[in-house]
């Protein structure tokens, strides 16, 4: 992918700015990511003000002293808003959601960011840099969890339907989904996205996707028909990434066996 | 306590402690890692534990109880040569990370170890 060798080439450099494009922007700060923004991805003040944690004026009040000095972040542990532990907490898991958007966008037809605005800062102030290696290989891992879930793309941007009647299916009795999940399937009413759904519970949007991919490989929630696998190859616009070609062929057909033996 | 790895720091002074990790279990990310990890490597034991705690955390058997369902609070494996526990750590924003720690068997205190380890993760999170 040229997103990943523009992004090593920036490391390489000690770069500092923003690598920038439709599906969103990585900061970096001499040479390692320091902030990550999604349109897709519960921004950190979503994510603090959506469960209660932070009030809309706390989070407005960092923005406003802070940001100016790039330091928001900060500005909330100063002011006794945050323990340090819980802005490290909640800004690496938007870093990494966000960053996995940005450089696997679910949409294909959308590019990999690849403009350089040097010396860009974001307000929100660096807090605890992530190597560019080690932000590549998360991403690949994602890709891949998201692949070993369910092979099916297609769940991801659909609205997410659930199967009336379903939940029994599993061997040794019910298995009713648990914590996240749970609050995935309470809030799926057929017509919202996982990333809809993400944004309506303040929740990881790929923690969400993950989330929609085993309730659909459990059967609890509807993978849509559209287009059966090993019929056609599917238009490259239309599916979002899949990393492995060959694999996910094999992994599939043992799971279409696995859901006969069980029914 | 200074963030994550303050934490981490705190951990490894608990009596036998040998590697000790920040890890999200969603995806079986370490987001801070202090000593050594078992087998050298702190990436891949990571996930392992991710992988342990993620079917713990999420399975319904594990968290029904007489009083109604809790969340799972820690997970213990005890092995020949060593002590693995991992502690959930709540927060009041959504969030999937467990402390790790990894300890020697001869000289750690299991007890002692996960009292401790209740406290860091509590600590973490409280301003």
């Amino acid at each position: 992918m040229s997103g990943d060798s523009t992004l090593a080439r920036l490391a390489a450099e000690r770069a500092t700015g923003a690598l920038h494009g439709c599906v969103g922007a990585l900061y970096l700060a001499d040479g390692a990511v320091v902030h990550a923004e999604s349109p897709a991805v519960p921004d950190v003040g979503w994510r603090l003000t959506a469960g209660g944690r932070l009030s809309p004026e706390s989070w407005d009040e960092a923005v406003e002293e802070g940001g100016p000095d790039y330091r928001a972040g900060s500005f909330l542990v100063e002011h006794g808003r945050l323990s340090r532990g819980e802005l490290e907490l909640c800004h690496l898991s938007a870093l990494f959601d966000a960053a996995y958007f940005v450089l696997s966008p679910l949409d294909t037809t959308q590019r990999v960011p690849d403009r350089f605005l040097k010396e860009a800062k974001h307000w929100f102030g660096p807090v605890r840099p992530v190597s560019v290696p080690l932000l590549q290989r998360e991403v690949r891992r994602r890709r891949c969890l998201l692949e070993r879930a369910w092979p099916r793309p297609e769940v991801d941007a659909a609205p997410v339907v659930p199967v009336a009647g379903a939940g029994g299916a599993g061997r040794g009795g019910p298995l009713p989904p648990t914590c996240g999940r749970q609050a995935v399937l309470a809030a799926a009413d057929g017509v919202r996205t996982p990333l809809q759904i993400a944004r309506a519970l303040g929740r990881s949007a790929f923690a969400t996707l993950l989330d929609v991919r085993r309730l659909a490989a459990a059967g609890l929630v509807r993978t849509p028909e559209a287009d059966l696998p090993g019929t056609a190859v599917r238009p490259a616009r239309l599916s979002p990434p899949a990393p492995t070609a060959a694999a996910p062929e094999i992994s599939l057909l043992y799971r279409i066996r696995d859901a006969l033996e069980a029914l | 306590m200074t963030g994550i790895d303050g934490c981490l720091a705190e951990a490894m002074a608990i009596p036998g402690a040998r590697g000790a990790s920040l890890v999200d279990w969603t995806s079986g990310l370490a987001l801070g890692v202090a000593g050594e990890g078992p087998g050298g490597d702190h990436e891949t034991s990571a996930a392992d534990a991710a992988e342990l705690a993620r079917l713990a955390f999420e399975n319904a058997a594990f968290t029904r109880s007489a009083a109604g369902p809790g969340p799972v609070e820690d997970v213990i494996v005890t092995a020949r040569g060593g002590y693995h526990l991992i502690r959930f750590v709540e927060t009041a924003f959504d969030s999937s990370v467990f402390l790790y720690l990894w300890l020697d068997r001869a000289e750690a205190n299991l007890a002692v170890a996960l009292f401790r380890l209740k406290a860091l993760a509590g600590r973490l999170v409280v301003t």
